[in-house]
């Protein structure tokens, strides 16, 4: 892009091209993602749906920066994470990647709140964290949920505290791997409301999902087929 | 249904998990090399007097007397019952002895007969002509006298042809003075012809008949004057009195070391079941019984304690065999050598059997619970009452820990008792520090001594800064032990507790110059006790009597020290003299008390003497190896860390992963394990602390000896190296927990659950 010009397309949050994943060795080795390609920009919510197994989590981690591809590329905030090491993979992911897990991943031992901001006490997010972990425990409606611990909460409610933990640090881009899957009805709508809301701005969010609803909101829905997604 | 696999199947389980497998050798070598050294220590002077008193084929009984034709002797002897052997010595002391370098007017030679000797060669050969001379091998060390050297006894030169052990006495220069051992024939043929004797060596054929023979040997003694016997049980109280302290310490800390290497062990191996919970729900979900998984367990334990224990073993044997040799060597006892190997085998199967034991034990009992229990295994922490550890990644990090709350007790537990270990061993080396360098040990209370006549005390006393002064008449009596060593005798006028005040252990302290107060030592070995009457023989030959009113525990003369007042020493030796004890005031300049006191005409004062043996070095040896124990107890508590480290962060590995995936690094998972390292730290230093103060103190100096008493209190900066040192092995711990966390998939944490 040359400089003087007016930027009139969305901004790109990651971009992965020709992405090769396969597990195990030899012949029983099998490649679960076999030239994938796949982009995700500011303000879209993109569902990724696929049957079991096919690898929907793997790409997923591999764009968050928790996995490395066998081969192809993956350019997340400007940077190539192939060639990052394993501490730029860490600066990465507490700059620009927020991560939302089925099962929640609470720490038992702190309340609502104390798991909303431990992400917070990293070192390079500024001063700000704790003031916007309270605006999110107030946006999302958990005040009187955040001073409990996990164990006293509801699953819809670990749900949406796992989301303010993942925003706390103020990511661009948001994974969240089956967000609804070990909910009821009701709170996974509430949760993929909450997904939607998130998903604006200069902010994205890849959906993994096999929830038939959260692919009704998104922006755009791929499917993982033989390796390789298709729109 | 049983689960299938022998000890290859071991070996594929264990290769299947190679680095939980090396952590798992890791602490069974740290325990084993605990059980090593502990073995080595005290299975080596536990037996060092048998060893030595069998290889130098020590006499049942040695009997001196005044010097004797032998052939008078012998006819007496001859007379005993159940008698073996005979062989007879003549002693000459305060012989001159020397090398080009070093020289001694102590020495001590004895001129051997033919017949048995009671020593043994260790190097070279045995004297066989009028130029041959076996050197003991505290001398030979000491001195670094090598066979084929010349050396100088006496008069003459003769050659050093052989290097004998013999443990009726300690090793020079512990011993007063060197032995050496020459033959009939460098005494010149009148000698050889007409031999004379003054000590006889006694072999019985039943030593159970020990007594009847004495009693008969001194009813046959008519004539033989100044006749003293000495039994193999008395040489081996004797020089195990001359040893000091030690001996008993250090079989003490090995009965320690041993029951903090079992302990160890079975936590290590019920660790490894914890993590491998739900292994063994799976198994159970698939049929098989709980004996069978119980026998896998032992089975695969038993395979990795091998290798991993006779490592540690053999690594605690090499790093304390030196000290303890060097030991064993200064008593004139023999390191065990290949006989250890013995109880060191012993040692192997007993950790195999402890490490299979508790490792069988904790499956059997997990595999008898409900198989959904167990599947669900220790990744469920239950929420328990945490919220006022602080916040942050160190706080989080202490709550993991405090969550599971059985098994930090039991690491604090183990760390307290270790570093109660560690407290005792530096607490013990600092004493033998001491024993070289703080006078106040020894009981102590003046600073200086000053060789001035007696009636100069008062001068003394008025220079500024000086706060006492009093003569410090010495001598040595005659005694019992024939050690070259005497009963000391230290008189000073009127109340000597201004000068020197050594524990009271019973009655009380002299008030009138017919009274005497017994160090423990001579207690000991005379069997008096207050209210007995004392009767000693001065160097003149003149004998003093005093009535026994207390009983000291010293360290000086290992206890075998006598404290009066001058009056009946004098008259019995008026020439008896001694310098001026100077105790200064308190804040007082001792270099302007020096320059008054030389300015009253006296040589240079000298600082008042402290070690309880001649030989600085071998407290130093002593202290050495006490550290090195210390160290050794250091690197058992790093493991015990690192694996409560392991462990929790295998339980919660989920945790660490999330974290982790919200941008956690290397800095902040080594703050949470730092946090969980602290709880146990924090916990077990003052649990050390206290087993030092309370229990390994108090016993130690119980077994140590009956002669003085210990001050093992810890100091406080003991306790803050200990302290520090825990958190400094907290820190590398977390430090070695973090990095393997590191080198594990992110991804693989999070599918954990």
């Amino acid at each position: 892009m040359r400089p003087g010009f007016l930027t009139l397309e969305p901004l790109r949050l990651v971009t992965a091209t020709a992405l090769v994943k396969a597990y195990g060795a030899g012949r029983a080795a099998r490649r679960v993602l076999d030239g994938a390609d796949i982009h995700i920009d500011a303000g879209e919510l993109v569902a990724l749906v696929g049957p079991s197994g096919c690898g929907k989590s793997t790409l997923l981690h591999l764009l968050g920066g928790l996995d490395r591809p066998d081969e192809g590329s993956i350019e997340l905030g400007g940077r190539r994470l192939e060639r990052e090491s394993e501490r730029g993979l860490t600066e990465l992911r507490r700059s620009h990647v927020g991560f939302v897990f089925q099962f929640f991943h609470l720490i038992p031992e702190l309340t609502g709140e104390e798991n909303v901001l431990l992400p917070g006490r990293l070192r390079t997010n500024g001063g700000g964290a704790p003031a916007r972990a309270r605006a999110l425990i107030e946006s999302l409606g958990l005040a009187e949920a955040a001073a409990r611990r996990p164990a006293q909460l509801s699953g819809g409610e670990q749900q949406r505290l796992s989301i303010a933990r993942a925003l706390v640090n103020d990511p661009r881009l948001l994974l969240a791997d089956e967000p609804t899957g070990n909910l009821d009805e009701e709170s996974g709508l509430h949760v993929l409301d909450l997904l939607r809301q998130v998903a604006g701005g200069d902010r994205g969010v890849l959906l993994v999902t096999h929830d038939a609803e959260a692919a009704r909101i998104a922006d755009r829905v791929l499917r993982l087929e033989h390796g390789r997604l298709v729109e | 249904m049983r689960l299938p696999g022998g000890p290859l199947a071991s070996v594929r389980r264990l290769r299947a998990r190679p680095g939980r497998s090396l952590v798992a050798a890791l602490g069974i070598a740290a325990a084993a090399a605990m059980l090593g050294t502990a073995l080595t220590v005290g299975y080596g002077l536990h037996t060092g007097f048998d060893r030595a008193a069998d290889r130098a084929d020590l006499p049942d009984v040695i009997a001196r007397f005044d010097n004797q034709p032998v052939g008078r002797v012998e006819s007496r002897l001859r007379a005993l019952p159940d008698l073996q052997a005979t062989a007879y010595r003549q002693e000459y002391t305060s012989v001159p002895i020397f090398t080009g370098r070093r020289q001694t007017g102590n020495g001590i030679v004895q001129v051997v007969g033919p017949g048995r000797r009671g020593y043994a060669i260790v190097a070279g050969r045995d004297v066989r002509g009028p130029r041959d001379t076996v050197v003991e091998r505290g001398l030979a060390r000491s001195w670094h006298v090598r066979v084929g050297q010349e050396l100088g006894v006496g008069q003459g030169r003769l050659r050093v042809v052989g290097i004998a052990v013999s443990p009726d006495n300690v090793a020079f220069p512990l011993a007063k003075g060197p032995r050496v051992y020459v033959d009939r024939s460098a005494l010149g043929p009148g000698f050889v012809a007409h031999p004379r004797t003054n000590l006889a060596l006694i072999w019985l054929n039943d030593p159970s008949q020990l007594a009847p023979v004495l009693t008969q040997a001194r009813a046959a003694s008519f004539g033989v004057g100044g006749l003293t016997f000495l039994t193999r049980s008395g040489v081996r109280t004797t020089i195990d009195q001359a040893a000091g302290i030690v001996i008993a310490l250090l079989v003490a800390f090995s009965v320690i070391a041993l029951a903090s290497a079992g302990v160890m062990l079975a936590a290590s191996a019920s660790a490894d079941v914890q993590r491998r919970l739900q292994g063994i729900g799976v198994a159970r979900a698939l049929g098989f019984s709980p004996g069978s998984v119980a026998a896998q367990y032992a089975l695969d334990s038993t395979v990795l304690a091998l290798p991993a224990g006779m490592v540690g073993i053999a690594a605690g044997a090499l790093v304390s065999y030196g000290s303890s040799s060097r030991l064993l060597e200064s008593i004139n006892e023999l390191p065990p050598g290949a006989a250890l190997l013995g109880p060191l085998a012993l040692g192997l199967v007993a950790v195999i059997a402890l490490v299979a034991a508790a490792s069988a034990w904790p499956a059997w009992r997990a595999a008898r619970r409900p198989v959904v229990a167990v599947l669900r295994g220790g990744d469920v922490a239950p929420a328990v009452r945490t919220s006022r550890l602080p916040a942050g990644f160190v706080g989080l990090g202490m709550r993991l820990a405090a969550t599971r709350r059985r098994r930090m007790l039991a690491t604090v537990a183990v760390l307290g008792v270790s570093g109660g270990v560690v407290l005792t061993m530096l607490a013990m080396a600092h004493l033998l520090d001491r024993l070289q360098h703080d006078p106040g040990l020894v009981g102590k209370r003046y600073q200086l001594t000053v060789d001035l006549p007696p009636s100069r005390a008062r001068a003394v006393a008025r220079i500024p800064g000086v706060a006492a002064a009093a003569p410090r008449y010495v001598t040595f009596a005659a005694d019992s032990f024939q050690l070259g060593e005497g009963l000391k005798v230290v008189a000073y006028p009127g109340d000597h507790t201004p000068f020197e005040a050594p524990p009271l252990a019973a009655g009380r302290r002299v008030r009138s110059p017919g009274e005497a107060e017994v160090g423990t030592g001579v207690a000991d070995a005379l069997g008096v006790e207050p209210g007995a009457e004392l009767a000693l023989e001065l160097p003149t030959g003149r004998e003093v009597r005093f009535r026994v009113v207390g009983l000291v525990r010293a360290f000086d003369n290992d206890g075998r020290v006598i404290y009066t007042q001058p009056p009946r020493l004098l008259a019995a030796d008026p020439s008896l003299s001694g310098p001026i004890a100077v105790k200064l005031a308190d804040g007082a300049n001792q270099a302007a008390v020096e320059r008054r006191l030389r300015r009253l005409g006296a040589p240079p004062p000298q600082p008042a003497t402290t070690a309880t043996t001649r030989n600085a070095g071998f407290l130093g040896v002593l202290a050495a190896l006490l550290r090195a124990v210390a160290l050794v107890d250091g690197i058992v508590c790093l493991y015990i860390l690192v694996q409560a480290l392991a462990l929790t962060a295998r339980e919660r590995r989920s945790t660490i992963a999330v974290l982790r995936a919200s941008g956690a690094g290397g800095r902040e998972v080594r703050l949470v394990l730092l946090g969980a390292a602290l709880v146990a730290v924090l916990g077990a230093a003052p649990l050390a602390v206290a087993v030092e103060l309370l229990v390994f103190a108090p016993a130690v100096s119980r077994l140590a000896a009956s002669y003085v008493s210990l001050p093992l209190g810890v100091q406080i900066w003991q306790v803050a190296i200990v302290v520090l040192g825990m958190l400094v092995l907290a820190a590398a711990a977390a430090a070695l927990a973090a990095r393997q966390l590191g080198r594990e998939r992110v991804v693989a944490g999070l599918r954990s659950d």
